[in-house]
């Protein structure tokens, strides 16, 4: 009887397994592999305004606790006629992780110079946000890990701006927060330049009353907006800060802002 | 029943199985030094809470008082280190008070171990125990599995190694007081400025065989900046649907209604 | 599962690997101990350095703990578990010379030591060495490993800095040595260990164990552990 219960393997036969091989505590089974990606934190954020457009980024680059660099920017200047971009009329910022931010802008940037090569001309923001959804959807399956957004005066001489998901899909826009502190500025935006769930005072009763119109914003006041957006969110986000970045695109060119941000 | 509560643990096991995200405990990402000196002992802290990637409080206490000469510097969990020095310096404060002592640093230290050690690092608390009492000055870490060391500057938290590398490039024997508090806020704006996990102010305590020093908010490098422009809505922005109004002497019937004094203190931030 | 430890596998031997042995952020004593006896008694040397996963959380860490006037021991593991095994057999020495009028044998306070680490062998991951110089039985050495048996030795080696110096002890290890030999013995054995070993590091401790009392010695890096930092030993 007391053999029944022997815990001798060479009675019982081998009491292990080799499919019980190392689980997580989730009870996965433990993979050791390469993660490619990473999170390099920070926040892009890009407004339009009736004849020019602002694209921001603080220039914080971090990963986990640790800060890699406080002056790594997140706006490019794109399809300028040589390297030092002088004569560009297209800002990119690229927000997530940022090597692929960089070599999606790397790859941007040829694509635009080989066509100003071929035509003679810079290309349109139109045709450059279309090529660049198709260079993120090249990637579908091993997608750049980044918030892209694309910034420029359209051929009716507004300002324009278009946001991406990772994998290409995109939309024009008045404004758009993208990265780490998306979810605090975008709300501060819907609030201060789309004027959401404003009413006029006094002007009706209950359902009569009318909504707060919205128009154009001016540079400055873009501009005081998009300060006053990155430090608040420096003030609730640990991952920005340092710097903040400021392209803002009119008729005459690329004209760039550097400003202080808190560095805690 | 004394110790805490499990009624919930077989329910929240279920739920976890099923895929449900345990609580986010806010947790303390910190820098907290202590540092011993001629004469004494200092210790310091950051004033950053943080709950993942997002700041909770940007002004927290960090430096919790056990009796009048020792005092606590916590990093982890924040409840846990709250909770567990209040508990130790309610237990110490009672021992104190039937021994007819002052209470012992040692006492403390090894309370807070065996306390720890029984719940096998399920309390998240990293304290540095501080102190002066008759046997004399002293400085402990406390990890929270129970362990301890004994050194004579020393540092915890998201922020431990950026403020070592100052006491490792800076720190000498036989420091005064004013070398000592320099030394130690020095090491915690190390951690300001290098660590994501610690930020905004500088709280400092000084413990002396005659008395403590507390120096709330010692340094404040990260002042908020001004708003460039006022976000003041004009009254009438909201919609007001329906509206009814209940007077005080109304709710009065149901409630005893007292009027509060506004005092200073804590109030909450809002933008001109 | 979810009550208790029951991380890990079997491995191909039918034994039981835990490989969470150390919990998330657990201080480890990452080490190298060693206790040796010789003529006149007993040595206990030891690294110093504690680490928190890739951080060191103390550099001059002292794993040579005191349970008792003349009998120390040497803690390898978890901090935490050596530290509260140490000084849960510290308090049962001290009852001892309370109720018998005299100090325990290094002997007992191993096997005190062992039971303990035995019947909580689920709960810790303690390798310890228990050394101790007795007027009846002079200098001795045991060893209680992982699972909380317990093996007396001349010499013993243990934490993870000790596979790298194992044939080397072996090599220079002699019977009744003289108490400079053999403090030349642990000192280079230790040195070699921290050459090697990353989770050792740090000065090395050394204490020697006699009829005189306890004499400890400090060699630190500065001088790649060649003379001690005093002249004298420190009397304990």
């Amino acid at each position: 009887m007391s053999a029944m219960f022997s815990q001798n393997p060479v009675m019982n036969g081998p009491n292990y397994s080799f499919s019980d091989a190392p689980r997580t505590n989730n009870g996965e089974f433990r993979e050791h592999r390469f993660n490619p990606y990473s999170d390099n934190g920070g926040s892009t954020l890009a407004i339009a305004g009736a004849d020019f457009c602002i694209m921001a980024g603080d220039t914080r680059h971090t990963s986990g606790y640790s800060i890699n660099s406080r002056m790594a920017p997140k706006v490019f200047r794109i399809g300028g006629s040589n390297s030092d971009q002088s004569d560009a009329t297209i800002a990119l910022s690229v927000c997530g992780f940022a090597a692929d931010g960089n070599a999606l802008r790397d790859q941007l940037d040829t694509v635009c110079k080989i066509y100003r090569y071929r035509h003679g001309k810079p290309m349109s923001v139109h045709a450059c946000a279309k090529r660049l959804s198709t260079i993120l959807y090249n990637k579908r399956f091993f997608p750049y890990y980044t918030h892209a957004m694309l910034g420029g005066i359209d051929e009716e001489g507004k300002g324009a701006v278009y946001s991406y998901d990772p994998v290409g899909s995109y939309e024009r826009e008045q404004c758009r927060a993208g990265g780490a502190a998306a979810s605090l500025i975008m709300p501060f935006l819907d609030s201060n330049v789309n004027f959401k769930n404003q009413y006029v005072p006094g002007s009706g009763v209950g359902h009569e009353l009318k909504e707060r119109e919205r128009h154009p914003l001016s540079r400055p006041v873009v501009e005081t907006i998009v300060k006053d957006a990155f430090d608040g969110a420096v003030e609730r986000h640990i991952e920005v800060g340092d710097n903040l970045q400021m392209m803002v695109i009119t008729k005459d060119g690329i004209e760039e802002i550097m400003l202080p941000l808190k560095k805690d | 029943m004394p110790g805490f509560d499990f009624s919930n643990y077989n329910r929240n096991l279920a739920l976890h199985a099923q895929g449900v995200p345990l609580p986010k405990a806010t947790s303390t990402g910190t820098t907290i030094v202590g540092c011993i000196y001629d004469g004494g002992v200092v210790i310091a802290a950051d004033t950053r809470a943080t709950a993942g990637p997002i700041v909770a409080d940007k002004n927290c206490e960090k430096l919790h008082y056990i009796a009048p000469q020792i005092w606590c510097a916590g990093a982890g969990t924040a409840a846990d280190t709250e909770f567990t020095t209040a508990l130790i310096s309610s237990q110490l404060e009672l021992h104190a008070l039937s021994t007819g002592r002052k209470p012992r640093v040692v006492t403390c230290m090894t309370m807070l171990k065996q306390h720890l050690f029984r719940y096998q690092g399920h309390i998240g608390a990293y304290l540095v125990v501080a102190g002066c009492d008759p046997t004399g000055t002293h400085l402990f870490t406390v990890h929270a599995h129970g362990s301890t060391d004994k050194l004579p500057y020393v540092t915890m938290g998201s922020g431990s190694l950026a403020a070592m590398s100052v006491f490792e490039s800076q720190w000498k024997p036989d420091l005064n007081e004013e070398e000592a508090i320099k030394l130690a806020s020095n090491a915690i704006l190390a951690g300001v400025w290098n660590d994501l996990g610690s930020g905004s102010n500088v709280d400092v305590a000084v413990i002396t065989k005659d008395k403590t020093t507390l120096k709330r908010n010692y340094i404040t490098p990260n002042e908020k900046s001004a708003k460039l422009q006022s976000y003041r809505f004009p009254k009438g922005t909201t919609a007001v649907l329906n509206e009814k109004i209940i007077k005080k002497d109304d709710i009065g019937r149901y409630v005893s209604v007292q009027e509060v004094p506004v005092e200073g203190g804590d109030k909450m931030e809002v933008d001109a | 599962m979810a009550y208790g430890r029951s991380a890990g596998v079997l491995n191909a031997d039918g034994i039981h690997v835990d490989m969470q042995a150390l919990k998330a952020g657990e201080v480890d004593l990452g080490t190298t101990i060693m206790a040796v006896t010789f003529k006149d008694g007993v040595i206990l040397g030891a690294d110093s350095r504690t680490t928190t996963g890739p951080v060191i959380a103390n550099r001059v860490t002292d794993k040579l703990t005191m349970i008792d006037d003349n009998i120390w021991c040497c803690r390898s593991g978890s901090a935490a578990d050596t530290q509260a095994v140490a000084d849960i057999v510290k308090r049962h020495l001290d009852q001892h010379a309370v109720h018998h009028g005299e100090r325990a044998t290094t002997g007992q306070a191993a096997s005190i030591l062992a039971e303990i680490c035995y019947a909580n062998k689920d709960m810790l991951s303690a390798g310890l060495l228990v050394a101790g110089w007795h007027p009846r039985y002079g200098g001795e050495v045991y060893q209680v490993p992982l699972g909380g048996s317990l093996h007396k030795e001349p010499w013993a080696i243990s934490g993870s800095g000790s596979t790298y110096i194992r044939a080397l002890c072996y090599r220079n290890w002699r019977e009744n040595m003289e108490e400079k030999e053999a403090i030349q013995y642990v000192k280079e054995s230790v040195r070699e260990a921290i050459r090697n070993d990353g989770s050792s590091g740090g000065v090395i401790r050394l204490a020697v164990l006699t009829a005189r009392g306890v004499e400890r010695w400090l060699f630190t890096p500065d001088d790649d552990y060649s003379k001690p930092t005093d002249d004298k030993p420190q009397k304990m």
